[in-house]
């Protein structure tokens, strides 16, 4: 070794004497920031209106191509949904090609097409270009659709707003988004069983008629093609596309709250509560501001470096992630601060993001903070160039935001001139911590009287309570005053005599039941066999084949899944111990407690927790058990899952639930037992 | 490169109009040996640099396994210029992204950085070659982080050992039977003066290669990469003389257990041809065959249509002295695994007794032509196939000429590479099997 380093030392003798300004202790500086070549497209417009922009890349023999509508933002009113479900059908035929034909061809050609609600895009070789254009100009100008095509598309829409009901993320952001903007902004409006429901196939093809019209459209082509070839191309194919007049719109204007308040929408599932720190913003890319504002927000929430992050995860460990975004748009925008946080932590999180909110508007971010943000932005602007789609999406950009024509050329000098003052300028422009909609969706019964109660620099903010619909309501009672009267026994002695008293349910030994329901074609069916020795027996079938299977003797147990067993540990043993048993209910044990009355599908229920990760509810008014919660925690997630009983039926003299239903995060089912045997079909040896 | 194109069946108009323009890249080697390449493309300010070296996991001895790959680690915790752990902090300070990949036969890093930082890309690249600082404290550092690595992705992850299984059971003497991550206890057994002798050996610029592509200018990058790497001393020539295998003339029957699965897995391999062959080029385009969309054989009959099979694929792991053909497929339900090898040694035996269809091949070019082109659309893409041109293939020109070499496969051509290298008594089947964890 010491040879060599002596060696390498007089080498780099003689390499210092040649070269004096290399000194390779010291890290080189970065060179001015780069200037960006971005294409110049090639325009041209077709008498329909039809704008066409050609960048030409030679580099490589592809085409990328894509068409979008610059058209106004516009409501769909009690037909909100119509776009979505009109994308849908796009795509699936045209009246020139059946659907398998059209699919199998873009395969062959090695390309990839989409059609949807705003438009196309579509990538291939460019030897294929002008047989994908041809197919990007039928699904665009011929569309097939048909009522079969439009009835899966709208059960298929259906089931998915049904999926998403109880999705506390989901719900949060449809609020957000109908407060922020009002339910009659386009930006706030939101489709529903109703307004899909409203829906008939004409309903599709006017929306089709009016709005997907060459006059506002853009057709972005990058890649290997000549600008000659190009024209006519396009020409031939888009030419018979006819131009409808674009509807005038007046779209209504957004304003913000005048002090910040609290808006709160309760789900009564949800084991953490999405917060969002909502105002409107007028923010296009064209003014001054745009840059400053993009770095502010990388500062504060843009990633996990910036301000949020550090303090309410790194810092604080309340949530996964925090963040903030500002849009831009010449309509209208929004700045959100957001995050999923613990119900516990949901006042401090407020808190906690408010005082970073107040400190990005009061002082000024440190030099490294803004050097730091302004390399990551420009990085990120650099290597996005490569891509043919960037420069598409520039090209028209420049045209649909009313942007100067060096507006890509000058991005990262625009990026390096942001000061700190213009940082803690916008911030106090554009982060309105004064004027700003808390908005909260999380269990009332938990998080409500704590952000009644929260105070902020001595300030309370004023608490309003609204439905999954965006609507105001009086604040709800989650916590009904429980009578003193109401214990464990009373509840379940009312659900024993609910069903039908409890001589008739002790005389029952084992019950056995097999319920079933289709998921995606396939057939899931769930088989349960109880004892009133305390045993349990449980498969999860799909299409037949066993998937799951839990069996429970009355003191231990295993699990098997997809074939492989494991015996059950002592967490999983308390979990099944509670249900096994014809009716668990006949026995009181000392742990369940009655926690209140909660709301369930619209009525009161009593709650039961029988232990920490179940809590079963009673209908005040029935006495019927409609609901057991079971909270799972799994890789540093809590997750509860609900399981819902209804449409109680008599067997043999005993009213038992036909329907089971489960969600498990956005997906939900609803199981339909086919029978119950009671005191038969069950065997000992099933248990072990 | 139009001239040397011949048109698929079904090309269009425009395919006589214009293809690609080459990649053009200049070439050169400094005094102390190191190969330099570089591609000036200056349409977007983004500038990639890069070291291959002929360095990967089949250079060791045993009870010593594992070292490129540590080394792959190590090469990141300082140099004496930059200091311990500052490295990917230098990186995303500057808008820049960076990464480092071994595998049996090379080690490659690199960095992508806006164009204004070429000369921070060239200083770290040097600084890592020349003098960084392999001391026990990083080697202590790294050997925990290699061996959190090795239980996140084999031993901790679902059919992780999948390649090891066959490894093992493909080859006797060769290195190629010894995991590329190594046995951790050579590594726990492993010297510092090992360490530090080992880099000696094979992390000179006489054997790597260093690639500048991008928004460069030529002239200005030749001298600085001068400047930064002339003054890094040559080492010995490597050479290698690894132990030749016998040919695998009787089906080779093995089980492997995996405590992390349920699922067992059905593997068939075969031993086949170093790359650059010409059959390794026919295998790889079997494969797109065999398992590439829904309409490939292997995945349209054992899983669309028979429903035996949950997931199946097929590929050709190309390597420096042998490579490895692979199909492994889930059986679905009950379905037992050798039904499963059945149905494909069916598929296979067509392959061997029959010429594919007409519209099959032109589908093949297609893909394959797509998937060529697409290997070149980022300068990232074009630093590490010029990197590994030059240096495995010994033939930089490739990164313009590969296509040609699937264009002139022919019908015939797949049908001979099928009856040469995939014939059942040239097998190793494996049962990939779930291992009943013990019961606590």
């Amino acid at each position: 070794m010491n040879k060599n380093i002596i060696a390498v030392a007089v080498f780099l003798l003689g390499a210092v004497g040649l070269n004096a300004q290399v000194d390779r202790s010291t890290m080189p500086e970065p060179g001015p920031a780069p200037k960006v070549k971005v294409e110049e497209p090639e325009t041209f417009e077709l008498k329909n209106g039809l704008t066409v922009m050609l960048v030409e890349n030679h580099k490589l023999p592809r085409v990328a191509m894509s068409l979008r509508f610059d058209n106004p933002p516009h409501s769909e009113g009690n037909k909100t949904g119509v776009s979505g479900v009109m994308g849908e059908l796009l795509g699936q035929g045209t009246t020139n090609m059946p659907k398998d034909e059209f699919n199998e061809r873009v395969d062959y050609l090695g390309a990839r097409l989409n059609i949807y609600s705003g438009g196309a895009s579509a990538n291939t070789l460019s030897k294929y270009f002008p047989e994908i254009l041809h197919l990007m100009a039928d699904g665009v100008i011929n569309p097939k659709f048909t009522e079969e095509e439009f009835d899966k598309t709208i059960a298929r829409t259906k089931d998915y707003l049904k999926s998403n009901e109880k999705d506390v993320a989901y719900n949060a952001s449809r609020v957000r988004s109908a407060l922020a903007y009002g339910k009659d902004h386009p930006y706030g409006e939101f489709e529903t069983q109703e307004t899909i429901g409203n829906l008939s196939l004409s309903d599709v093809k006017n929306y089709y008629q009016t709005w997907f019209s060459p006059a506002n459209a853009y057709l972005v082509i990058v890649g290997d093609v000549e600008k000659k070839e190009v024209k006519d191309l396009v020409k031939k194919e888009f030419a018979d596309w006819k131009k409808t007049a674009i509807p005038e719109v007046n779209i209504p204007e957004v304003k913000n709250v005048e002090q910040t308040e609290i808006d709160f929408v309760d789900m009564p599932n949800a084991v953490q509560s999405e917060i969002a720190l909502v105002n409107t913003i007028n923010l296009q890319k064209n003014q001054e501001d745009y840059f400053p504002v993009m770095v502010a927000n990388k500062i504060l929430g843009g990633g996990g470096e910036a301000r949020l992050f550090l303090n309410l995860r790194e810092d604080k460990g309340y949530t996964y992630g925090a963040y903030s975004r500002t849009g831009n748009d010449k309509h209208a925008a929004t700045f959100v601060a957001s995050a999923s946080v613990r119900n516990e932590v949901t006042d401090s999180s407020v808190v906690a993001f408010l005082d970073e909110i107040y400190k990005i508007r009061n002082e000024k971010v440190s030099k490294a903070e803004l050097a730091n943000a302004k390399a990551k932005l420009t990085g990120d602007f650099v290597l996005s160039l490569e891509q043919p789609s960037t420069i598409a999406g520039f090209a028209m950009e420049i045209e649909t935001e009313d942007l100067d024509e060096d507006f890509y050329k000058e991005y990262l000098e625009n990026i390096d001139d942001v000061t700190l003052e213009d940082v803690q300028r916008v911030a106090k422009k554009y982060f309105l911590a004064d004027q700003s909609r808390i908005v909260i969706a999380g269990k009332g019964s938990e998080v409500a009287d704590k952000l009644e109660n929260m105070q902020y620099k001595g300030k309370s903010f004023p608490v309003k309570y609204y439905s999954k619909y965006g609507e105001e309501i009086e604040k709800p009672d989650y916590n009904k005053a429980l009578d003193p009267s109401v214990t464990v026994e009373t509840v379940y002695s009312d659900y024993i005599d609910a069903i039908g008293g409890a001589e008739a349910a002790k005389a029952i030994n084992t019950i056995a039941f097999t319920a079933t329901t289709s998921i995606q074609g396939q057939e899931l069916s769930l088989e349960q066999r109880k004892s009133s020795a305390g045993k349990f027996y449980q498969t999860v079938a799909v299409s037949g084949n066993v998937m799951q299977k839990q069996v429970y003797n009355g003191e231990s147990g295993y699990m098997e899944v997809q074939g492989q067993k494991m015996p059950m540990n002592e967490e999983q043993v308390k979990a099944v111990a509670v249900e096994a048993n014809t009716f668990p209910e006949l026995n009181v044990s000392e742990d369940a407690k009655v926690t209140g009355i909660e709301n369930v599908d619209g009525s009161d229920a009593y709650a039961v927790k029988v232990n920490e990760s179940t809590t079963n509810y009673y209908d005040v008014e029935s006495g019927l058990k409609v609901k057991t919660l079971t909270t799972v925690s799994q890789m540093g997630q809590t997750m509860s899952i609900p399981t819902t009983y209804s449409d109680y039926q008599e067997v043999e003299g005993l009213k038992m639930p036909f329907t089971i239903s489960q969600s498990m995060g956005p997906q939900s089912f609803d199981l339909k037992v086919q029978e119950y045997k009671i005191n038969e079909g069950v065997e000992d040896s099933d248990f072990e | 490169m139009i001239n040397k194109l011949k048109l698929a069946a079904g090309a269009l108009l425009l395919s006589a109009v214009g293809f690609a323009q080459e990649v053009e890249y200049t070439e050169y080697d400094l005094d102390n040996g190191l190969h330099v390449i570089l591609h000036q493309d200056n349409s977007a300010p983004v500038v990639t640099t890069s070291v291959m070296y002929h360095v990967g996991g089949k250079d060791r001895e045993d009870g010593r396994t594992g070292f490129a790959h540590f080394f792959e680690h190590l090469l990141f915790e300082g140099t004496e210029n930059i200091e311990r752990g500052k490295w990917f902090e230098i990186v995303s300070s500057h808008g820049g992204n960076n990464n480092a990949s071994t595998s049996q036969d090379r080690t490659y890093y690199y960095e992508t950085f806006p164009s204004n930082n070429l000369e921070l890309g060239l200083w770290m690249e040097s600084e890592r070659m020349m003098h960084p600082v392999i001391g026990q404290e990083g080697v202590d550092t790294q050997n925990e982080v290699v061996k959190e690595e090795r239980r996140m992705r084999y031993d901790n992850s679902p059919y992780g050992n999948l390649l090891y299984a066959v490894q093992k059971n493909m080859f006797e003497k060769h290195p190629y039977k010894d995991p590329n991550v190594g046995y951790m206890e050579d590594l726990d057994a492993a010297k510092l003066d090992e360490f530090q002798a080992y880099f000696e050996k094979y992390y000179v610029p006489n054997n790597a290669v260093l690639v500048v592509a991008g928004d460069i200018d030529v002239k200005e990058t030749k001298d600085m990469i001068e400047d930064y790497f002339g003054p890094i001393e040559a080492g010995e020539e490597v050479t290698r003389d690894y132990p030749k295998e016998e040919p695998i003339t009787e089906a080779v029957h093995a089980e492997f257990y995996d405590s992390n699965i349920q699922i067992p897995m059905a593997i068939t391999g075969y031993r086949t041809p170093e790359f650059g062959n010409k059959d390794s080029y026919v295998l790889n385009m079997i494969s797109t065959y065999l398992s590439d969309g829904k309409s490939s054989k292997l995945y349209k009959k054992l899983v669309d249509e028979q429903n035996i099979a949950l997931q199946v694929g097929a590929f050709n792991l190309e390597q420096e002295d042998y490579g490895m053909y692979l199909v492994y497929s889930l059986p679905q339900g009950e379905t037992s695994l050798d039904s499963i090898n059945t149905e494909i040694e069916e598929e296979i035996t067509k392959l061997r007794n029959e010429l594919i269809s007409e519209k099959d091949f032109e589908k093949l070019q297609n893909k394959a032509e797509n998937s060529y082109v697409n290997s070149n659309s980022s300068i990232a893409g074009i630093a590490n196939s010029l990197a590994r041109n030059y240096l495995l293939y010994d033939n930089t020109s490739l990164i313009n000429e590969e296509i040609d070499i699937y264009r002139n496969i022919t019908r015939e051509d797949i049908k001979e590479v099928a009856n040469k290298y995939l014939k059942p008594n040239q097998r190793v089947i494996i049962d990939y099997l779930p291992e009943e964890k013990e019961a606590e």
